[in-house]
């Protein structure tokens, strides 16, 4: 075909497109993902069942707040690496945000502490499971947010990959922080971060196979 | 900033509420500067290849442009994504810059603009019949059958009047070289 046969072919099948149109694929993928976790979290390993008395401490919320922190960093940098020609440097640099934070607080605890004491932080009682979960809770979500960045034009496809993927692991954190009965921030900031870093390496290297439009 | 940003954007934020014309001239447009980008990066036989991945995927994708930011980044962001796919598919590994939309912007379209002058400068030498079988044959892309059919004239007259045409023209561009 003649590029002005191609020109005149798509300017006349032209149809608006209004604004929100990123924001509502990035929804939909992130909706189904977070969906598809929960249910996921719920049909295997469960909710904990004093999650109503432990919404009432300040252990659940420090969970909740930090993974949540992160998602949304996550969030703002798949939206700008789902478009072309855009940079994603300061959403990036924000993460350091919540991880510093934490990691501070875990100094605090670990500094005073005795050996065994350290030990019993930085291990709690989950720590063999705690990453590998939150990856496996990741799942759905990764197949939403590829799903969605698909339908968008990441042209860094690394880059996107890891984006997604940190969303998907602190969205999966987010919701595995319902099942999980740790408390202390060392061992959220040890195994946490870990699980998250882990989905966004895999999203890194899935990207640029999985991402290709 | 890019020259043609505020141009090219009000172009595309009239396409995106729906106006076809303006949609038609940015395109139009877009080509003249991706042709150039992609003819010095992968030869002139693949390059309207790229072009025409280019505009279908700045079409498909066109609601990922953001107002708030550059149009020729947005631009820029897709042709490097096609180079880069152009580069994967043929197992090509070639540095490519990751600079800004300037390289799509820039030159190319300088250096193309002042080629096109010239060469319509030439044409103009030319008798009206053969300047416009020549533009037809060698600029527009049209076959010499298509030439011929549109002309009346046979293919071998298409081929022989455009071949003189050239060698006339490049007679006199000897000509003037010999006279400086």
């Amino acid at each position: 075909m003649q590029t002005d046969d191609l020109i005149a072919h798509l300017s006349g099948e032209l149809q608006p497109v209004g604004g929100a149109e990123v924001a509502r694929t990035l929804a939909a993928g992130l909706a189904l993902g977070l969906f598809g976790s929960a249910l996921l979290m719920a049909a295997t390993i469960g909710i904990r069942p004093d999650i109503l008395q432990a919404m009432g401490g300040e252990a659940f919320w420090l969970k909740f707040l930090y993974t949540l922190a992160i998602a949304i960093l996550g969030l703002k940098l798949v939206e700008r690496l789902g478009r072309p020609g855009t940079e994603a440097a300061w959403p990036a640099l924000l993460i350091a945000v919540p991880i510093l934070t934490l990691m501070s607080m875990m100094a605090v605890q670990m500094m005073p502490a005795d050996s065994a004491t350290r030990h019993a932080l930085l291990m709690g009682h989950s720590a063999d499971v705690c990453s590998v979960l939150i990856a496996a809770l990741a799942l759905p979500l990764f197949a939403g947010l590829f799903w969605s960045l698909r339908k968008l034009a990441p042209t860094r496809l690394t880059q996107a990959g890891a984006a997604a993927g940190l969303l998907a692991g602190s969205a999966a954190a987010t919701i595995y922080a319902f099942h999980c009965t740790e408390s202390t921030a060392t061992f959220i900031a040890i195994w946490y971060t870990a699980g998250i870093a882990l989905t966004t390496l895999m999203g890194a290297v899935l990207g640029r196979f999985v991402l290709r439009w | 900033m890019i020259p043609q940003e505020a141009q090219y954007r009000a172009w595309m934020l009239a396409a995106l509420a729906g106006d076809a014309a303006a949609y038609r001239m940015l395109l139009q447009g877009l080509t003249r500067h991706l042709r150039g980008y992609y003819a010095k990066r992968l030869g002139a036989a693949a390059a309207e290849d790229a072009v025409q991945e280019s505009l279908i995927a700045i079409h498909a994708k066109r609601a990922t442009y953001d107002p708030a930011r550059p149009f020729t980044a947005w631009v820029y962001g897709i042709a490097r994504y096609k180079l880069v796919d152009e580069y994967r598919r043929n197992k090509r590994t070639a540095a490519i810059s990751l600079d800004d939309a300037g390289e799509l912007f820039g030159a190319d379209e300088a250096e193309a603009a002042s080629a096109r002058r010239d060469v319509e400068k030439l044409l103009a030498r030319l008798p009206v019949a053969k300047r416009d079988l020549v533009r037809a044959v060698k600029l527009d892309g049209h076959s010499i059958a298509e030439a011929a059919a549109r002309t009346g004239m046979s293919e071998t007259s298409v081929k022989v009047t455009v071949h003189r045409a050239l060698k006339s023209l490049g007679e006199e561009l000897g000509d003037n070289h010999a006279d400086r």
